[in-house]
Parts: structure tokens; C-alpha cells; sequence
């Protein structure tokens, strides 16, 4: 069993007075209170196509389970962004587009694979000038 | 204009034995292709019950295709109750107990909608979002001064 620790912290001034959101888990298999024991190990790739590409296949995951799913554009580009969503083409309306990593931007979800290819999940550049992406998957 | 910087660090110095994990990650939170900072907000606490079925979270009422960002936090103590997440008719993942994400949102279309539903028992929940564009939904009132 490993013990894997993500830690969250958003600060912003959009309101009148400072906010603060502060947060920490320990990565568990569902239902329990074991740790996660394995992963896709961390990724990077460079993109040079505008062509959806798979990041994760829903047979990398437990159906039902509590995986985590970490992606973030390693880049610096305020205008150019990679689309993230579960499905194959995410030009499609079949496809749930979840949305928008422009550069720097990072994501860390749960990921129900549900057992289906609906479920794996894909990233798309919106440019075909390079950009970089890294990822990695928490499962059971 | 308003500033809101995201962190992360995860650290694990045992799921890859002999690699220690640790990644952080921290990002200026930007309206959509702009150098200007998101300053739509809302956020907010709640208790699901398993009777409430599935509920709408937020809206998606903003303008699609825009940058947007969600955080979501279990906070429940049992470890065998989570909150499904969903977007539009798409499970996205279990949050357990103690779990959180955070995660862009691009309201793809006016019916990517945010929902929960609490599964195994009552679990209280934290969210916060960070905006690009947002209209208030229609009140129910029509005009106030006909």
C-alpha cells in the first residue's frame, strides 16, 4: 500500500476580502482506507497536431473505482491550450469535453472508467505549434 | 483585475519505490485566451442525502468554450460514501471521503452542467467556481415592475 498526498491551495482576491481554499488528501482505494498502489507513472509528451490523442484508456482503471487522474500543459502559452475531455474525437457531441489547460494550468480529478472507452480520456492542442503536456493516472 | 493562483504538490515516497514522487504545479487562473484574470465567483457548502438523488451543482449559463475552473471537496468521514460527479450525462469520477478536484470547465454547450449525488449515506460538500462569463438564471417572478 503507498501513501500518496495531493495538497490544494487557491488564493484570489475577486472578492472584496482575500480567499482562501486550502485542502488535503490521502489518495485511498474506494471504500477503504488503503492507499492507491499503482500508476501510469508520469508522462510528458510534445504535440505537434491539432489530432486528439488518448491519454489514458478506461482499462488502466478499476470500474467503480477511486483513481485520480493529474494533467497539466507545461507550457507558457496564454492563448494556445489543450482540450481535455473523456472520448475519442472531442470535436464530436458524443464527447464530453471537459475543458480548457492553457499554459500552466493544471487539472487532478477522479476517474471512474466505468468500463468503457466513453471513459478514456483524451487530450486534443488546439495548435500544431509544439506544446507539452504531462500526465499521470492513480489507480487501484 | 482580479488574481487567482492554483496550487498543487503531491508527494508519495513510496508508490514508485526508490523514485520518491513529488510534483507541484501552480498556475495564474486567466479569462479565456486574455492576460486578465477570471472575477466571477461563487461558492459555497452543502449536505447530500441519498434520498436527494441527483442534483444540479452549478449551471452552465456562461458563455461556451470559456475558461472556467471548479473545486469540489468531500467532506464526509465514512470511507465507503462518496459523491458521484457528473458532467452533462458523463460520470466523471467518485469523490470519497476527504477527496477533492479541481478542474477546467469549458461549458461546452448550455447543458454541461455540473451535478452530484450522494452515494452510501449524507456527506457534506465544499465548491468554489472561478469564472469567465456567467448570466443569472431567469427568475421564476418574470418582471418585477410589470
Amino acid at each position: 500500500m503507498a501513501t500518496i498526498t495531493a495538497n490544494i491551495s487557491v488564493s484570489s482576491n475577486v472578492l472584496s476580502y482575500p480567499i482562501s481554499i486550502n485542502n488535503s488528501m490521502t489518495m485511498s482505494k474506494a471504500g477503504s482506507c488503503h492507499g492507491l498502489e499503482e500508476t501510469s507513472g508520469l508522462n510528458s509528451k510534445k504535440i505537434e497536431s491539432t489530432t486528439a490523442f488518448k491519454l489514458f484508456g478506461n482499462a488502466e482503471a478499476t470500474e467503480g473505482g477511486a483513481s485520480k487522474v493529474y494533467i497539466r500543459n507545461t507550457g507558457a502559452s496564454t492563448t494556445d491550450y489543450f482540450y481535455v475531455g473523456y472520448g475519442e474525437d472531442l470535436d464530436k457531441a458524443t464527447v464530453q469535453t471537459i475543458g480548457r489547460l492553457y499554459g500552466g494550468n493544471w487539472m487532478l480529478i477522479p476517474w471512474d472508467a466505468v468500463g468503457a472507452t466513453t471513459h478514456d480520456i483524451y487530450a486534443k492542442s488546439s495548435t500544431v505549434e509544439p506544446m507539452h503536456i504531462e500526465y499521470m493516472a492513480f489507480t487501484e | 483585475m482580479a488574481t487567482t493562483t492554483a496550487s498543487l504538490a503531491i508527494n508519495s515516497p513510496d508508490l514508485q519505490p526508490g523514485n520518491r514522487l513529488t510534483i507541484n504545479a501552480s498556475s495564474l487562473l486567466m479569462k479565456t485566451g486574455l492576460t486578465e484574470g477570471l472575477d466571477i465567483y461563487d461558492a459555497g457548502t452543502g449536505e447530500l442525502t441519498v434520498l436527494m438523488s441527483h442534483k444540479k451543482l452549478h449551471d452552465s449559463l456562461g458563455t461556451t468554450d470559456t475558461s472556467n475552473w471548479m473545486y469540489l471537496a468531500n467532506h464526509g468521514t465514512d470511507d465507503t460514501h462518496y459523491i458521484e460527479v457528473g458532467l452533462r450525462d458523463t460520470i466523471i469520477g467518485r469523490l470519497y471521503a476527504g477527496d477533492w478536484m479541481f478542474t477546467p470547465w469549458n461549458m461546452s454547450a448550455d447543458t454541461a452542467e455540473w451535478s452530484i449525488e450522494a452515494e452510501g449515506g449524507t456527506q457534506k460538500y465544499e465548491y468554489a467556481f472561478f469564472k469567465s462569463t456567467y448570466v443569472l438564471a431567469d427568475s421564476a417572478q418574470g418582471t418585477i415592475n410589470p
